[in-house]
């Protein structure tokens, strides 16, 4: 029987797990060695759900709205709630009230936060670029939900070139 | 909450002031001998026709509560004897002993208290399952009249087998087995009924053993020595995500999570109108047999705080009624 898009992306984010941050940023820490098997590990996983994605939804082109969707079948999946606020050509821009780094324990101090904030987002930001956008893109975010707020704001460019 | 609910608090919070008021000034203005006996007697009708309302409610919950009930015994023999054949249920309960093994192992290994959490949580939720196995192969060799093994129990310890105890001991009717199978689909998958809060979702048992073997795979390149360990337990994630899977499958087709979170909801409404009728069988019953009685001019006083607040009571039940017909009428 032919699987529905639904269950394929159930299968492949099921096959494709990221490992428990708030479990393993104690570890790490504790081991005293660095972030870098935490970035590779999650950015081949990014890279194999991303590709997945591309390839369940047929999304070929290569744009924001590739992006955007690709953000929406995510974080829904994931049972976080996003606002887009910006989507045009060369921007998207999206507003997220979870983070990861909320879950980890109380002892972990605000650097390390911010350390294991940047290695995710810049993972999956790298991700997109190889696979969508790139190497004319960039992606920032304010890390506002870590800091207090009530919404982190995540914004994807492309650099015009001159 | 949505908008007739608000209007039922709005009309019980204004009953109950006026309710209120009215005991408050019955009580600090003294009546005549004949006003409150006629108070009482309108109290003591009035709890009457409530009752009557409350045990037309109890009545229609019960009906409601049995109707699902007769549903649910219908489907439950399909379950124990097409679903769970003795093979399978040995095959699944030797993968969630090993995984309860492995976990407990790697639980006293480990030094980091959120990676013992975790393990811990597998260790729970396997532990549980097996328990719902032991309890459900149990109850599938006694429906089908044969001789019961003990299979599943041998591999018990104490632990265990006061949980297994339990359990069984909790399972008295037909229906109740689907009980036992619907829990055990929701420690291995997570519940899928609607009615859920999401800040009420504990993560699975297939979650926690997911998150878990992806961090073993980030330990492998710190210690090579959980590399073992993880393959075992992709192992048997395989192997329990097609076995549980298809009982979960199964059991969404048929929609008995839904129906049971149905008699769920009728079942307690069917508590609290019991006890409500309780309540209201009790009151009269007081006023009737104790306090009419003795009533005289002289007692009349004396009884009157009591007399103010069984009216303002009688008052009360009927806001606390709309609230449960309302509440009945969305089961």
């Amino acid at each position: 029987m032919k699987k529905s898009a639904e269950e394929k992306m159930k299968t492949l984010l099921a096959k494709y797990t990221y490992p428990p941050v708030e479990v393993a940023i104690p570890i790490l820490e504790k081991a005293g060695r660095g972030e870098e098997e935490l970035a590779s590990q999650i950015h081949e996983i990014d890279l194999s759900i991303l590709s997945g994605l591309i390839k369940i939804f047929g999304l070929k082109e290569k744009n924001m709205k590739t992006v955007a969707k690709i953000f929406g079948v995510l974080l829904s999946y994931y049972g976080q709630k996003y606002e887009p606020l910006v989507l045009s050509e060369n921007r998207f821009c999206l507003s997220v009230s979870d983070c990861p780094m909320l879950h980890v324990g109380k002892n972990v101090d605000m650097a390390t936060r911010s350390k294991y904030c940047d290695l995710l987002c810049s993972s999956t930001a790298k991700a997109l670029a190889k696979l969508v956008l790139g190497d004319a893109s960039s992606c920032s975010w304010d890390k506002a939900l870590i800091k207090g707020g009530r919404k982190c704001i995540v914004a994807f460019e492309l650099v015009k070139s001159k | 909450m949505n908008r007739s609910t608000k209007l039922l608090f709005v009309l019980l919070l204004g009953a109950s002031l006026v309710a209120f008021f009215l005991a408050w000034r019955n009580v600090i203005e003294p009546m005549d001998f004949a006003d409150l006996k006629t108070v009482l007697t309108t109290t003591t009708a009035t709890f009457g026709s409530l009752l009557g309302i409350i045990t037309a409610g109890l009545m229609f919950t019960h009906g409601k509560f049995s109707e699902l009930a007769s549903e649910l015994d219908e489907k439950s023999p399909h379950y124990i004897s097409g679903m769970l054949s003795l093979e399978k249920v040995q095959i699944i309960a030797n993968n969630l002993l090993a995984l309860r093994k492995d976990f407990s192992l790697l639980e006293t290994q480990s030094t980091v208290e959120e990676e013992k959490d975790l393990y811990r949580r597998i260790v729970e939720k396997s532990s549980s399952i097996y328990v719902d196995f032991a309890v459900l192969s149990d109850l599938k060799l006694m429906q089908q009249g044969l001789a019961e093994t003990d299979l599943m129990i041998s591999g018990m310890d104490p632990q265990l087998y006061a949980s297994y105890k339990k359990e069984r001991d909790r399972v008295k009717k037909e229906w109740q087995i689907l009980v036992t199978i619907k829990q055990m689909v929701d420690t291995w998958e997570g519940s899928t009924t609607l009615v859920t809060k999401k800040n009420e979702r504990r993560a699975s048992l297939q979650q926690d053993l997911r998150s878990s073997i992806s961090l073993l795979g980030l330990k492998e390149k710190l210690d090579k020595n959980s590399k073992q360990v993880r393959a075992e337990a992709e192992g048997i994630l395989n192997e329990l995500t097609e076995d549980l899977g298809k009982i979960g499958r199964e059991l969404r087709l048929e929609r008995i999570p839904q129906l049971l979170s149905q008699m769920e909801q009728a079942n307690t409404i069917r508590g609290k109108y019991f006890y409500f009728a309780l309540f209201f069988i009790a009151t009269p019953l007081f006023v009737n047999l104790l306090v009419l009685p003795q009533l005289s001019v002289a007692t009349a006083s004396f009884f009157q705080p009591v007399i103010s607040i069984t009216s303002s009571l009688s008052v009360l039940g009927i806001a606390f009624l709309l609230l449960y017909i309302s509440k009945i009428l969305n089961v």
